[in-house]
């Protein structure tokens, strides 16, 4: 029983610190002017593996291209500039 | 006189010469002229007609396909039995499920994906999303809860290392109808991500086990799922997560009423390239407490029973694959380790761990042939006043298997 309350409260204490993390954070959400220059190829080959292999360009059409990266967005949860620069790339590296 | 004559023979027959080829090519560059146009013309309509509008529909998918052969050993009270299957279609794994995507301009997203599964057909997901601002995006529908991050983003056959899912960490039901926000950060050479949703909850059955996704509520209170993640390196290699799941699960009215469920994930995703290996690690643990209760019992309906409905499932799996390398970079090595341990003195109480190790062969960047070999320990601590337990289970599995993005 002890042991369970432990458990509860270092989960609970690891939430409440990643959302005061968050919540911090959320009035000063702007990248460093490194990561703000990363160009969509180098976006591209960053964020796509971290779930599955990186995407060929030729497998959509830019069309496609526009909803599939909205689609990522959501699952990925890429920021907007780092959605729009990697479809511009596959977009244009067809 | 005669010399007079010839000099205004050769300009007339030169004026007329001029007069000819001026109108010739003059001809000339007009049918130039009207055949480029034309054609031009063509192209335009051909050009307009293919340009895309604001909206867009579009049909992807997966499925995932095979073949098990498994080998199971059970011992209970000394009696040991024996069981043997080989089966296409590889039951627990076999999906063939399109996914529908509407795009309405670049503000309103519908996801819906049907599923022929486990032979029946379900649907994994059916909502609509609407991106609010550049970090903010609001949700509806029949969702995948932001629980961990293994069902929403590394169960797909053609995503997964292995054939098979960690055991215990699908068992919670993790789709639900609700609402969502969610978003990416920049944080400097940071990035966070959040992900709340507010839902109809989990249900509490008559064994202690839940179930979820039901569309209408089994109480007045609506459960809470949220997840934060911070990816701490600027080349977004690491990925941690922390997730809670809090809510009433009891049905209203019922004796179980009041009780709550606290759920908590931690999870983390490592993927970088040592060259010329990418190195692919990833895990989850999931904690389930659900609050005290009595239940009625099996073997004798006028009595109740209790147990501590506590349950953790965890995995960690690694991955390598030699991309530097021409003649072996379409193959990726996986292994993982799994542990499942269900409430000890309930009816389903057991400890269970697994060993997998695979080898993929990457057809293209979305479709893998694989092979896995899998080993299973469960040792029951089910009540066995209560008929329930099960002695020790051992099996081994071979899947092969194939799966592919559309």
């Amino acid at each position: 029983m002890k042991k369970y309350r432990s458990l509860h409260t270092v989960s609970l204490g690891l939430i409440i610190l990643f959302s005061i993390i968050t919540l911090s954070s959320m009035n000063s959400c702007v990248p460093s002017k490194a990561v703000a220059a990363k160009t969509g190829v180098q976006l591209w080959s960053e964020n796509c593996q971290r779930c599955h292999n990186t995407p060929s360009p030729a497998t959509f059409s830019p069309e496609i291209w526009e909803t599939v990266g909205m689609h990522m967005q959501t699952r990925a949860l890429l920021t907007e500039a780092e959605r729009d620069k990697i479809v511009e790339f596959l977009k244009s590296a067809r | 006189m005669k010399q007079n004559f010839s000099f205004k023979s050769y300009g007339l027959l030169i004026i007329l010469l001029m007069g000819i080829f001026a109108r010739s090519f003059a001809q000339t560059t007009a049918a130039v002229d009207s055949s480029v146009y034309d054609r031009l013309n063509y192209l335009e309509e051909q050009i307009n007609y293919h340009k895309s509008g604001d909206d867009h529909f579009m049909v992807v998918g997966l499925t995932t396909f095979g073949f098990a052969s498994n080998k199971t050993t059970n011992t209970l009270n000394g009696v040991t039995t024996k069981s043997r299957t080989n089966s296409f279609a590889d039951a627990n794994h076999y999906e063939f499920s399109p996914m529908f995507l509407w795009r309405h301009g670049k503000k309103f997203l519908m996801e819906f994906e049907p599923s022929f599964a486990n032979n029946g057909l379900g649907v994994n997901w059916a909502d609509i999303s609407y991106f609010a601002t550049p970090n903010l995006i609001i949700r509806a529908g029949y969702l995948v809860l932001p629980f961990g991050t293994y069902s929403k983003k590394q169960a797909a056959g053609w995503i997964n290392k292995l054939a098979t899912d960690p055991m215990g960490i699908t068992a919670l039901p993790t789709t639900d109808y609700g609402v969502e926000i969610e978003g990416g950060l920049p944080i400097g050479s940071m990035k966070m991500n959040y992900d709340f949703a507010l839902s109809n909850g989990l249900q509490l059955n008559a064994d202690g086990t839940l179930t979820g996704g039901n569309i209408v509520d089994n109480n007045n209170n609506k459960t809470f799922t949220g997840r934060l993640g911070i990816l701490p390196f600027s080349n977004s290699s690491l990925e941690l997560g922390v997730s809670g799941m809090f809510g009433k699960v009891g049905n209203y009215g019922s004796s179980f009423q009041d009780v709550k469920g606290n759920m908590y994930a931690f999870d983390l995703n490592y993927v970088k390239t040592f060259v010329p290996i990418l190195l692919n690690i990833k895990g989850q643990y999931n904690i389930v407490n659900i609050g005290d209760a009595n239940y009625v019992s099996p073997v004798d309906t006028t009595q109740t029973y209790t147990f501590k409905n506590h349950s953790t499932a965890g995995f960690i799996q690694c991955a390598i694959r030699p991309t530097g390398i021409q003649a072996l970079h379409d193959l990726e090595l996986a292994a993982r380790y799994t542990t499942y341990s269900t409430p000890s003195n309930s009816t389903f109480g057991s400890d269970q761990h697994s060993f997998s190790i695979g080898l993929n062969y990457w057809l293209s960047w979305r479709a893998v042939a694989r092979i896995t070999y899998e080993t299973y320990t469960g040792n029951s601590t089910a009540s066995q006043a209560l008929n329930a337990f099960t002695g020790t289970t051992n099996s081994n599995t071979l899947y092969l298997q194939f799966s592919i993005q559309l």
